[in-house]
């Protein structure tokens, strides 16, 4: 398996020298985030999430399955995702680094496990029959700070994606096409966010937001916190590193709480964006024999 | 590239116009990269670039910006130490790559007793001096006729850039003013910083300077440059942009 390049002992000293001195490579201050762009597709469900040379598109599918025996009330989310060696060499398909491992072990946790999708609304007939809803994650460049970037991209897919509509009568389940009857947004509850932190120093005394790759190398240690915007944390992973203060962290949930907010009016703005482009103007609209000639 | 007048672009396969191969009556031509000779006397690129020929030197190659680095003899190259054996060194020269040697002896006044200790991650600034097709490179920082560094050997402090093969290469032009159309260097240093940098043509630049903030300053304006492809004009501005903002 190829080793991450790893950097050279004049970068090491310079990144964490100029750190001391409240400056960072590409002369962003330490809590603000690299250019962020949010693009959905033409499909319902694809979202491409642009942070700097960071690249993650997020991509929902639904089908009809038989729920798991122990659930029957439920229906079945998953989240995969995938790292393949486009975004960097030290990836290889079907053995997951540690990255990936950690980054489908965080997006479980942030959205599947902090109820962010009402899997009971997915039952169709309750131990028989439900939707299986699959997000398939693919890191197309990684340029640092995957997380952050990941969980928008799987929260924005999600809210965007329309399943087809269904209804029950009898005992006969029908699926509607989209042109039949208008697909249905999935039963949403809240939207959690991933902010991560990166610590340099002795003592983890500075902290970064939106880490680059080089700066990702470096740290000392790290701290990833989730939470939705009313502040509600769903999970906080410190994963081994130098030690930091009680008082640091408290200021990470604070500072997770901006950006969480930051990050969801860009969402909402996006999403009201695009469903007013998709947005033709009502059934008058769709009716009408008009064409564009 | 100077006495050209206007630009030939080709595409892989593309027939050469005969009327551009440059003709000297006594030397060989010489081929460069991107150009591939089949026998008796055809010529085809085999990449997407610009045709550039010196009559001077009988040369033609074509001119692309190109990602991975392939070593030729005579490069000047920055390289990381990844790890020392013996007498060798073994030296990064991309990521992903083969290692290339550099003997511990191969720097100016070296032997068994002053040779340089370099630790793994240590930049040194060396010269190829062998790239075979299927073998590893080989590196030196003396002059092997007059047993002098010539401003090769290991890089101490400062930062390291990545910038494009095609960047790398305008930098190290003997006229990067005039030819490559760089002139992010020299706006920096009439704006009074004062830096130090060397290029290799791997695609790294290091640059050094007594300030963190001039290191960074420097950096930045060159890998803008390189990244957005700027004119003369735009470099200048984008310069006294930076210039502004850091002071």
């Amino acid at each position: 398996m190829p080793r991450e390049a790893e950097p050279s002992l004049n970068e090491r000293a310079f990144v964490v020298q100029a750190l001391q001195e409240g400056l960072r490579l590409d002369g962003r201050a330490f809590d603000q985030f690299r250019g962020l762009d949010l693009k959905f597709g033409d499909h319902y469900g694809v979202a491409d999430v642009t942070l700097g040379k960071t690249r993650v598109l997020a991509n929902v599918s639904a089908e009809v399955t038989a729920p798991y025996i122990d659930r029957p009330f439920d229906g079945i989310f998953t989240i995969t995702t995938e790292l393949s060696p486009m975004a960097s060499p030290a990836f290889e398909v079907n053995r997951p680094t540690e990255t990936e491992v950690l980054l489908s072990r965080l997006l479980e946790k942030t959205v599947r496990r902090s109820n962010a999708l009402d899997t009971e609304s997915l039952c169709l007939i309750a131990g028989q029959k439900c939707w299986s809803i699959r997000v398939d994650l693919h890191v197309l460049s990684h340029d640092g700070n995957l997380i952050d970037g990941s969980c928008l991209a799987v929260v924005a897919a999600l809210r965007h994606f329309r399943r087809p509509d269904t209804s029950i009568e009898g005992e006969t389940l029908t699926v509607y096409t989209p042109a039949e009857r208008e697909p249905v947004p999935l039963s949403w509850l809240h939207s959690p966010f991933c902010i991560t932190f990166s610590f340099y120093g002795e003592e983890g005394e500075i902290m970064l937001l939106d880490a680059t790759l080089l700066e990702e190398q470096l740290r000392v240690s790290s701290c990833i916190i989730s939470l939705n915007k009313h502040g509600e944390i769903c999970q906080i992973a410190k994963l081994g590193g130098t030690p930091v203060e009680a008082v640091s962290l408290i200021q990470c949930a604070s500072a997770a709480l901006t950006k969480g907010k930051e990050l969801s009016t860009l969402l909402d703005q996006k999403l009201a964006e695009d469903s007013k482009r998709r947005d033709k103007g009502g059934l008058l609209a769709e009716l009408s024999a008009e064409n564009e000639r | 590239m100077a006495q050209q007048t206007e630009r030939i672009f080709v595409l892989p396969g593309d027939q050469i116009n005969p009327s551009v191969i440059p003709s000297h009556p006594k030397r060989p031509l010489k081929l460069g990269p991107g150009l591939r000779h089949i026998p008796p006397s055809e010529l085809l690129p085999t990449v997407a670039g610009q045709l550039v020929t010196d009559y001077k030197k009988n040369s033609i190659w074509v001119e692309y910006n190109g990602g991975r680095y392939i070593p030729a003899v005579g490069d000047l190259v920055i390289g990381t130490v990844a790890r020392s054996v013996v007498d060798y060194y073994y030296v990064t020269l991309s990521d992903y790559t083969s290692n290339a040697a550099l003997p511990q002896l191969a720097f100016e006044m070296a032997t068994k007793k002053t040779r340089p200790q370099l630790n793994p991650g240590a930049l040194v600034y060396a010269r190829v001096t062998l790239a075979n097709r299927h073998m590893d490179p080989e590196l030196e920082c003396v002059s092997a006729t007059s047993g002098k560094a010539e401003g090769l050997g290991p890089l101490n402090g400062g930062m390291l850039y990545d910038i494009s093969l095609g960047m790398a290469r305008r930098l190290l032009m003997r006229k990067s003013v005039e030819e490559g159309k760089v002139v992010v260097l020299e706006e920096l240093g009439s704006a009074g910083l004062a830096f130090e940098t060397a290029v290799g043509r791997n695609g790294k630049m290091w640059v050094n300077s007594e300030s963190t903030k001039t290191v960074l300053l420097v950096g930045r304006a060159v890998q803008e440059t390189d990244e957005k492809n700027l004119d003369a004009e735009q470099q200048k501005k984008l310069v006294r942009k930076l210039v502004k903002e850091m002071s």
